[in-house]
Formats: C-alpha cells, structure tokens, sequence
C-alpha cells in the first residue's frame, strides 16, 4: 500500500533572484533583520552568525495556473505553487528569491487546489513538460501572461521594502540585479556542473546548471543566491570605481575620490565570501567561475585598488598639511 | 534626489528643458532617471531620440505600472537606444541616463490608494539607484501634480529631498498661469498643505525656471528699430515688475533660458556640437541649461526667503 | 554529504511532533442555544450520534487492517460567539448525557482558544497561511481580484467599475468555481469582521482551525499549538471559561487527541459551514514539518492518509434537531 503518492521526479528547476542594497542608513542588525523578514507570525527567521550575519526568512507561497514560457513557442499550462523568501546579508544587502520545480509530466486536468498546496514549490505542467525548451523560455525571459517567477521576487520585494524599519536613507546610490536561473538534469552518475553564466542586458543574469535529480531545489536556490550577491557586490564595486575620476585630485574637491570609495570600505569589502551557505556539491559549481573569469581574483584586485587609492589619498593629505603656506 | 517639472500650460517648454536638465547633470557624471509622468503627451522620448517610443510605450509604462497591471515600468536606456548620433557614443565619464516612458494613449487616470503605494514604490526604488530623478509632470493641476504632492508627504518618503520647478514663458498671461499654478487656493502649495506637507518646506523648494525669453538688448534681427528695442526693454521691465507681484519674481527664479530658435522647430537636446562645430545652437542657451542643471543641487539657490 | 562539524540552532528549521491516533471523532458542537434548550435536547443529540461513533470506529479499524485503531473523541463549546452559563455548571451536565448514552468524551475544547492559545494568536497565524487558489491566467502578478477577509472556491463577478467615457458598462457576468464540472457551485466566505480594530473570526474560519488542530497540523514557531492538559477529577470545573484549559483531556486513557483523520458527527444545519470549512482548507499552506512528520508516521504504520488535507475530514449529518 502507498500511502503517498510519491512526488514525481524533477525534470527542470528554475528560478530569479533580486538583489539590492537595503534602504537604511545603519545595517540593520540581527534582531532588526528578524524584525523585516517576520513574514508570518508563526514561523522562525532563520538567523545565522556564522561566517557572516545572515538572516533567511520563511517562505511563502503563490499560486500559479499560467503557460509556461517555451523558446519553440509551445503552450504548455501548469499549475502549481511559486515558493518566495527573502534573505539580508550583514543587515545590508537584501535579495528576494522566487524558485518553483517543474515534474516531467503532469495530471491532464488541473487538480483540487489542497493537492497542490501540499507540495509547496511544484508546478505541474498538464500533460508533458518539453524541459530544454522551458528551460531556454526561462531564461530568455516570459513573455506577457507566462509564468514568471521574477515578478513573484519582485513582489516580494515591493511588501519588504514598505516595512517601516526602512529610513530609506541608502547610504549610497547603487544598482539592483536580477539573476535567472534554471537547472536541468545531468546525465546519469555525473554531478552538477554550471553550464552557462552570462551577463545580459543591463542588471540582467542568467544562470544555466545541470544537476542530479535528487538535488533539492531549495539547495539550488541557495546557490543561486550566493552567486547572485557575490556578482552584485562585483556589479556595484565596479561602478563605484567608475564613477571616480582617477589621477591628481582636482584642486576644487581633493576628497571626491575618497568620498566616492568610502561606502565600499564600509559596507562592502568584508561582504565576500563565495559558497558560504551553499552545500558542498553545489560549492564546487564556484570553480569554473573562478578559474576564468576569475570572480574573487577580480574582487581582490579591485579591493587592492580602492586600498590603494585611498592610501595615496591619505599621502597627499598629509603632504598638503606639511607644505608651508604661500 | 527628486526634481519635479510642473507647468501651469503648455508650449512652456518644460519636458524639452526638463529633458536637457536631466542629460546636462548626466554629462556631469550623475545617474539620471527621466521619469515621464506627462500624461496624456508624453514628449520625452521624442527629445531623447529613442524612436521605439516616441508615444510612449506598448505595454509595461507607467500607466500599466500605477494600475497595477505590471510590476515594473519598462526602462530605456538613453545612450544605448538613442538615435541621436552623438548621444549614441555614451560621452566619457557621464552617469547613467534612463528614461521610464507612459504607456500609448495612457491619458489621465484616477489615482487611488494603491496607485499612490505604487507611486512611493517607484520613487523610492529610483532613489536609491539615481542621484537625481527628473519627473516630467502634466500641464495644469494635473493628476500627475495631485499624485506627486501626496506622494512627497508619505511617511516612507520622509527623507526624500525633493525640489520643483515651474515653467512659463515670459509673456503676461504666462506669469498670472504659473504664479496660479503655485499660489491659487487649489496650487501647489494649498493643495501641499492639504496633504500634510509643510507650508514653509515647499515654498522654500518650488522655484521657477523663465523659458523662450528673448533678449530685450538684441534687436529682432537686422531689421530691428530702436523703437522696437525699446519697446522690449519697457515690456520686460513691466513683465519683472508684473512676476514680483504676484510672488514669482526674480528671487525665486532658478534660471532664464533664452528664446532658442532651433527649439521652436524642434524638441531636442542641445548639445556641446551644436553650439560649437555646427553651430545650430545659441552659446547662451547652452551655458543657461548647464546653470541651471548646476543650481538644482546647489543649496544657495534654494530654501526660504 | 558529509555533515558540516558547525553547527547553529537558530539557522535550522525544527517542528515539534505530536502524538497522532487514527481517528479523531467529534460528538458535537455546543452553542448557548443547545444548552438553553435543557438537558433534553442534550441528550437527543447523544442518541443520534451513537450508532454514527460506532460506524466510524469500525470503519477506521478496517482501515488499519483489522489492528486496533486508536480513536480519540472530542467536543467543542462555544465560548468566543457567546459567553453563557459557567463551565461549573455546564460540563458536568454535558459528560453526564454523553455517558448516558454510551459515549465518552475524551477531549474538550473551547472554541476561543482556536482564535487565540496563551499568547499565540493562533486564527491570525492561519490565516496568513492562506495560499489562494489561482484562477487561470495567474502568472506571478499580484492577484488582482484579492478581498481583504474573504476566500472564494473561484473567480468572483467582475464589479462593475464606473465606464470611461465612450465605453459601455459591462452586463452581469457570473462568478466560477474554479474546480467546477461545467457548472459552478460558487461559495465566497467571510473570514472575518473587523469593528473598531476589534476582530471577530467567523464560524467556518474557527472551524477550520480547530480541524487542523485535530489533525495534529498547527505549529507556532515549530512549537506544538492547543496541546492537551490533564484533568484531575477532584479539581472540579472552574466558574469561569477562561479559567478552563483551551483543550482539556477528560479521560486518561484516551487515545492521542491528533489525529491523521477527523470525523464531525454533526447535525445538517451545519452543512453550509462545513462547506466553507472545505473551501478554506483547500487553500491553507499547513507548516510543512507537520506534514511531512504525518506523511512519516503514517507511511510507517501502512495507514493511508490522503495528500490534501481538506481531504483528511469527514463528516456524518443526521437529520432533525
């Protein structure tokens, strides 16, 4: 007797995370960010000191009965349940995250509702899910009506930002990104391996994997959301270094340099740490990110220059004050 | 910070000014957003050169982002899908200048609650990616300025600066419309007040901006007579006199752009090649635009007086 | 995986367990009205709901393939609609009509501990778990069509907005049900009422809480929520319904109050609100650790327990009264 149907197996998983820095003046602290991420009352935010401040709140979920997008232009129907949390990151940078996995085939009439909400995060399609295509839908981007898991992100995102614990008072201008992500099934006995990592138009990433069958999707989730804030800390610490002109200080605002690469200094140089909260086999994904194009070697260099740059700074200053006056 | 253009009519010239405002403090290295709430005409991609949307958008503008039909308003990004050929060379060392375009035939809408929500949502969001967020508002006492004004008094935009600037041509009637606009029973500042802002505050932000003034000293080209030339200097002195008194007068003028021909024919940046190597547009007009988008953040030219 | 050495309480989630019966039988709700009709009217309700307690003990012994099923029964006072009498003088009269007619109430509950237990706002904690079953065509986007204290089976009528001008205002158009078989049966639920921040939780939402209690399926905070308390015979009943446990273990022996399913012996004219309770299971996100310690235990035992919770309740309706 099976008392439980058992769920069927995962022939695509997908998902968009949005990653912004927090409107507030101070990070918050622990008990602040257990404060903005207490999305339901009966239900703990997970709270983390180790190796950094992290805190994740419960997930909730959002119904879906919607066309799938296809790159081939198929119109397959699926119904199911989009699982949304949200997580901050040193009480600064927060990220909503939306992910949904999708079975190889599917009922041929929509389900009583209850059916579905006791497998939260699954969307079945009706009939026969065509995954390559989906998966190349997703990541090219839904078109009106389709499912879109970003816009459930994003939603999320619009409820935290209204909380009141926000003086949105940034402490300086910055960009939000939006990271894609689907992952389809590896070949038998192979492991996971990241096929694909592509900076798109403007805040736009996208992010192809290829996993086991039983990796969960909410370890995946994970993962994406660790690349999707170490490659916003990239994203905003270039444009910082952008946005200063370089060289002699000009004579009128000697301090712009410094003022420019400060909030780095104080808010983000000590955010790095790639594959923190992701499990061991999913971390080894990091790899082929790091040998080429070399995410960390890029990190540490641009710290070296910010370093370096306020350190000159400081010299010129002193070298100033010791010149005697005209 | 936030910028709004208000005008009490149209052909004020204020999405082109406004427009040239927001790529002036982009060339100077500031992030710029270009928020098109003229609804009803949007004009903004028409002077930015974005030929995709020159009535606004198909879908996914601001109209179907207040209602709620989509999360995010479409953005463009104005170095990248003008066709302008000099802007398409994104100048070296400028900020980002994006443009959030209405949706075709938008036109005025109620505002409720939510749009409201929505419209805070949206500002705040800007604010934190732009230095400055220019937003282009409907001619007259428009939903547009109802929806700004209640906006701004939010709790959640308490520490969102934000200044206004009014346009009007230099002409008697256009003096008696924009002081209506800011000081009638129902203007700016009443309908402010109304709100919950603070009386004092919003005077001390709202300044107005004299555009398509023509130079009284220069004759109307070679024909001009003395006569006529004075003529415009009395005209002028009677219109300074005329503004003074109904409380628009040159102390709260942030900036007069000159009368600029090639802005009579067309709606379009002006840009540094213009004045220098075609020579199409007035020197004057440029260093007025580059005054005035300097003064936006410069705090002597604001506050009470 | 190899299992990290570090490890930090407050970053893993933990769910309490309950124990867990078969079956959990209702004999009966009361209201002030039943009990303002005297002992009679009790004891009328004990007789028809005998022979129906008996059935569905045999029905969950067959289910567990002859063993010994454990079956727990309960009974549910109103004291949140309205206050009447004092438990002092209404529970004993109560247990002495059950057992008249052969029955043994195990459990007893108050029906205001399902909106709040201690401190725990337990209604209010339901009721954000309330995932609404989508329509076709949603896509991610906010629903547009949400209304604040109310759960419907389907698509409501389109309001009809004030026409722009040049265009024509729209005629009726029906609501659906969203799971209908060609034609709707349409059931739009109040939740709620709020008067003057005061909230008052309607009958069938209440109702719905107290079905997941019985199924052993609320958690606050992982912790276990409307957990028994042990009566001792010489304490008597207190004078006041607050000073009564929100759920109150009468019989020692009994078997556990949770249960993988639920049975409510009830009369017809509850059928509506047993409707609604329906609708409103349909759309709850129950905590997930709960549901999957149920789907644990019961794959361990061999005993079947439907995926959907609305599912997991019955009822037997007797005519009359």
């Amino acid at each position: 007797m099976a008392p439980r149907q058992s769920t069927p197996r995962t022939a695509l998983s997908c998902g968009e995370v949005r990653t912004s820095l927090l409107p507030a003046r101070q990070a918050l602290d622990i008990r602040s960010a257990a404060g903005l991420l207490a999305l339901r009352a009966d239900e703990r935010v997970l709270l983390s000191e180790r190796p950094g401040l992290y805190a994740r709140s419960p997930a909730t979920l959002t119904g879906v009965d919607c066309p799938l997008p296809s790159a081939n232009g198929a119109r397959v129907r699926a119904v199911g349940t989009v699982t949304a949390h949200a997580a901050l990151t040193e009480g600064r940078v927060l990220q909503t995250s939306a992910h949904c996995s999708l079975p190889a085939t599917g009922p041929d009439q929509r389900r009583p509702w209850g059916e579905y909400l006791v497998r939260p995060g699954v969307v079945e399609p009706l009939g026969k899910l065509p995954h390559e295509a989906v998966a190349r839908g997703v990541l090219d981007g839904p078109r009106r009506g389709d499912l879109d898991v970003g816009l459930i992100a994003d939603g999320l995102l619009t409820r935290l930002l209204r909380h009141p614990l926000l003086d949105q008072r940034p402490p300086f201008r910055s960009r939000p990104t939006r990271l894609r992500w689907a992952a389809l099934p590896a070949a038998p006995g192979e492991g996971p391996s990241l096929e694909r990592f592509t900076l798109a138009e403007d805040e736009l990433r996208t992010v192809r994997l290829r996993v086991p069958e039983d990796t969960a999707a909410a370890d995946l989730a994970a993962l994406c959301n660790d690349l999707a804030l170490h490659d916003w800390l990239l994203t905003n610490v270039v444009r910082m270094l952008d946005g200063i002109r370089l060289g002699a200080p000009s004579a009128e605002d000697p301090g712009a340099a410094v003022r420019a690469l400060r909030p780095a200094v104080d808010h983000l140089l000590h955010l790095w740490m790639p594959g923190a909260r992701v499990t061991r086999e999913l971390a080894a994904l990091w790899g082929p990110l790091e040998e080429r194009p070399g995410f960390t070697r890029q990190w540490q260099a641009m710290v070296q220059r910010i370093r370096d740059q306020l350190t000159l700074h400081t010299v010129q200053a002193v070298h100033r004050e010791a010149e005697p006056a005209p | 910070m936030l910028v709004f253009a208000a005008s009490d009519k149209g052909g004020t010239g204020r999405s082109v000014t406004s427009a040239n405002l927001a790529y002036q403090r982009a060339l100077t290295g500031d992030h710029v957003a270009y928020v098109d709430f003229d609804f009803g005409s949007p004009t903004a991609a028409a002077v930015f050169d974005v030929p995709g949307a020159m009535r606004g958008v198909e879908e996914r503008g601001l109209h179907s982002y207040l209602e709620g039909e989509s999360a995010e308003p479409v953005r463009i990004d104005v170095w990248r899908q003008t066709e302008h050929p000099l802007l398409r060379s994104r100048p070296n060392q400028s900020g980002r200048l994006v443009l959030f375009p209405g949706d075709i035939g938008g036109g005025e809408f109620a505002t409720g609650d939510e749009a409201l929500e929505r419209c805070v949502d949206l500002l705040l969001r800007l604010n934190t990616e732009f230095d400055v967020t220019f937003v282009d508002l409907s001619a007259g006492r428009s939903y547009a300025v109802d929806m700004v004004l209640a906006a701004t008094a939010h709790p959640r935009m308490r520490n969102l600066p934000f200044r206004w600037l009014i346009f009007h041509r230099w002409t008697r009637q256009h003096v008696i419309a924009a002081s209506g606009l800011v000081h009638a029973e129902h203007g700016i500042i009443g309908s402010g007040i109304e709100r919950g802002h603070d009386e004092d505050a919003l005077r001390a932000a709202i300044r107005f901006v004299r555009a398509a003034v023509p130079d009284p000293e220069a004759p109307l080209g070679p024909q001009g007579s003395t006569a006529q030339a004075t003529w415009m200097q009395a005209r002028d002195e009677a219109l300074r006199r005329l503004a003074a008194e109904y409380r628009i007068g040159d102390s709260v003028v942030l900036g007069i752009v000159p009368l600029e021909p090639i802005l009579q024919w067309h709606e379009q940046l002006i840009t540094e090649d213009d004045v220098l190597s075609t020579q199409i547009a007035n020197k004057e007009t440029l260093d007025a635009l580059e005054e005035i988008a300097r003064r936006l953040t410069d705090d002597t030219h604001w506050g009470r007086l | 995986m190899t299992e990290s050495v570090f490890r930090e309480t407050t970053a893993e989630p933990r769910t309490q367990s309950v124990p867990l019966a078969h079956l959990s039988v209702e004999l009966g709700h009361l209201y002030m009205e039943d009990f303002e009709a005297g002992p009679e009217r009790l004891r009328a309700h004990f007789t028809e709901v005998r022979p129906w307690v008996e059935a569905a003990r045999a029905a969950a012994t067959a289910r567990a393939g002859g063993k010994r099923a454990r079956v727990s029964t309960c009974f549910l006072i109103d004291d949140y609609f309205t206050r009447f009498s004092t438990p002092a003088e209404v529970v004993p009269t109560l247990l002495a009509e059950a057992e008249r007619a052969g029955l043994t109430i195990d459990y007893l509950a108050r029906e205001s501990g399902c909106a709040v237990t201690g401190k725990i706002p337990v209604a209010e904690s339901v009721a954000a778990r309330i995932v609404e079953s989508p329509p076709p065509g949603s896509h991610g986007l906010r629903p547009p069509a949400a209304q604040t204290g109310w759960l419907a089976n389907g698509e409501r009528s389109p309001v009809a907005r004030a026409p722009q001008a040049m265009k024509r205002a729209v005629g009726w158009q029906p609501p659906h049900e969203t799971a209908a078989r060609r034609h709707s049966v349409f059931l739009d639920v109040e939740l709620w009422s709020d008067d003057d921040g005061d909230r008052t939780w309607s009958c069938p939402f209440l109702a719905a809480v107290w079905q997941l209690a019985r199924l052993g399926l609320l958690r606050n905070e992982g912790e276990a929520v409307l957990t028994p308390q042990p009566h001792t015979a010489t304490a008597g009943f207190p004078d006041r319904w607050d000073d009564l446990p929100t759920l109150l273990k009468l019989n020692d022996r009994a078997d556990p109050f949770a249960a993988y399913r639920t049975c409510s012996v009830l009369p017809t004219r509850f059928l509506p609100v047993e409707h609604a309770v329906r609708v409103i299971l349909d759309q709850i996100e129950v905590d997930p650790g709960a549901l999957a310690q149920v789907a644990d235990r019961s794959g361990k035992e061999r005993t079947a327990v439907p995926d959907s919770v609305a599912d997991r309740i019955s009822y037997v309706y007797y005519a009359g009264l």
